[in-house]
């Protein structure tokens, strides 16, 4: 019985009536519609994003070969009152210097000034990483070994040996001219900035103060935005003419 | 891409041309509107009526059918031409028809709430009002099966698909919807006898 009511019910629905042809016609013109303003939105899009993308695509490409995108970036950064701690291996471009650690021994300004701060200071493939740093690197991509970036990048032996003979073995004579190799290399090369600072300071210890104060002056009058800027002023006032 | 698949969409513009063919799936997918037109002209009715089985509900249905067509011109870039192309469209539908399922629902129980009763007009009242009673019946049974089973059973018993074909709009193994069809009988019988019997 249940069977025969199942079948019954079920030839019942099968023979519902057709809709009628006014909803039909009703249906279409709303489909027609649908599809109209689709295509509509589709075209608005597309007349919207596609010039803002190439606008953005060559922005960058001319911020990023004439240098100016990191100094717009950083008067952005400046402006709305934030910044990147940037890692040693990973910055491209300079970043402004970190309040110095209160468990530091505290020397007189010159020479808080004058002294490197190695963990400010990118080194191109340094051997030992910071701990920060490594952090940093353990969620960054795998970096070029020493050997991969030099020979992807020749002038990135020369910042080495400068940096060396900076860092290292505190010879501010064989620093100055190591920087000066490494400038007269790449002048717009990824360090150049961090490069013309200690250049610098190496003017400053070898007591060559006008030279010194022309190498600061653009790092004072914020030419290379928020990076070395407070540093280079106090060193300003302190440099006899 | 075969003919067959869509030597449905409209005879006379394909007649078996397999460049027309391809064609016009590129004007369906650019969503151009006469393309569009000509589907929906050649197979509103079997996927309206499949809406309506399915759904139990005319508003509800024309809603899927509305959805299935607006949908058409992404849906087809999966279409490969093996199937019919009306096929196709039943498969769109059973793919949209979760939430018409819920909302045609809904409305039934908001209608029964209101004991609204419609008119009946027919040459023949008393068969008409047994025909519609047992429709809205096997439709009330029909809320009770997971949609699957209820595809399953509007397809292969209310449509009278094979279940080769059905298996094919639902994209499963034959195997797997003869299995709905058997789960979702044994189900309506029960619910038909239970409601039957108030």
């Amino acid at each position: 019985m249940s069977k025969d009511l199942l079948a019954e019910a079920t030839r019942a629905l099968r023979e519902t009536e057709p809709v009628g042809d006014l909803e039909a016609r009703a249906t279409r013109s709303r489909v027609m519609t649908g599809l109209h303003q689709t295509r509509i939105r589709r075209r608005t899009r597309l007349a919207f994003l596609l010039p803002l993308a190439a606008s953005f695509v060559a922005v960058s490409a001319w911020g990023a070969a004439s240098g100016k995108a990191r100094l717009v970036l950083d008067r952005i950064e400046r402006l709305v009152g934030v910044t990147v701690v940037s890692t040693p291996g990973a910055a491209k471009a300079p970043r402004p210097r970190l309040a110095a650690s209160p468990a530091h021994s505290t020397p007189s300004p010159e020479q808080a000034m004058l002294a490197p701060n190695r963990e400010a200071e990118p080194v191109p493939a340094a051997p030992v990483a910071a701990p920060a740093a490594s952090v940093a690197r353990a969620t960054a991509s795998p970096k070029p070994s020493p050997g991969q970036a030099e020979r992807a990048d020749p002038t990135f032996a020369l910042y080495r040996v400068a940096h060396t003979a900076h860092f290292v073995d505190h010879d501010p004579a064989r620093a100055l001219a190591a920087w000066d190799a490494y400038l007269n290399a790449a002048p717009n090369g990824e360090f150049a900035p961090e490069a013309r600072y200690n250049r610098a300071l190496s003017l400053v210890r070898l007591g060559r103060g006008k030279e010194a104060r022309r190498a600061l002056a653009p790092f004072a009058n914020g030419a290379y935005g928020g990076y070395r800027y407070a540093e280079a002023s106090a060193l300003l006032e302190r440099i006899d003419p | 891409m075969t003919i067959f698949g869509l030597a449905m969409v409209t005879e006379q513009a394909l007649a078996g041309d397999a460049e027309l063919a391809d064609e016009f799936v590129l004007r369906l997918q650019r969503a151009e509107p006469n393309a569009v037109a000509e589907v929906y002209d050649a197979h509103h009715a079997a996927v309206r009526a499949f809406a309506k089985r399915l759904l139990g509900d005319a508003a509800s249905a024309e809603d899927l059918v509305h959805e299935v067509f607006v949908s058409l011109p992404k849906a087809v870039r999966k279409f490969r031409g093996d199937s019919a192309l009306r096929t196709f469209l039943i498969s769109i539908a059973v793919n949209h028809a979760r939430h018409h399922v819920r909302a045609a629902q809904r409305r039934r129980r908001a209608i029964s709430a209101y004991g609204d009763t419609k008119s009946l007009e027919s040459s023949d009242p008393e068969r008409e009002a047994r025909r519609k009673e047992l429709a809205e019946l096997l439709t009330r049974a029909l809320d009770g099966l997971p949609i699957d089973q209820r595809v399953a059973f509007v397809l292969c018993e209310v449509e009278e698909r094979s279940s080769r074909e059905a298996a094919e709009i639902v994209g499963a193994p034959e195997a797997t919807l003869r299995t709905r069809l058997f789960h979702a009988k044994k189900k309506l019988r029960l619910a038909l006898e239970t409601e039957g019997l108030r």
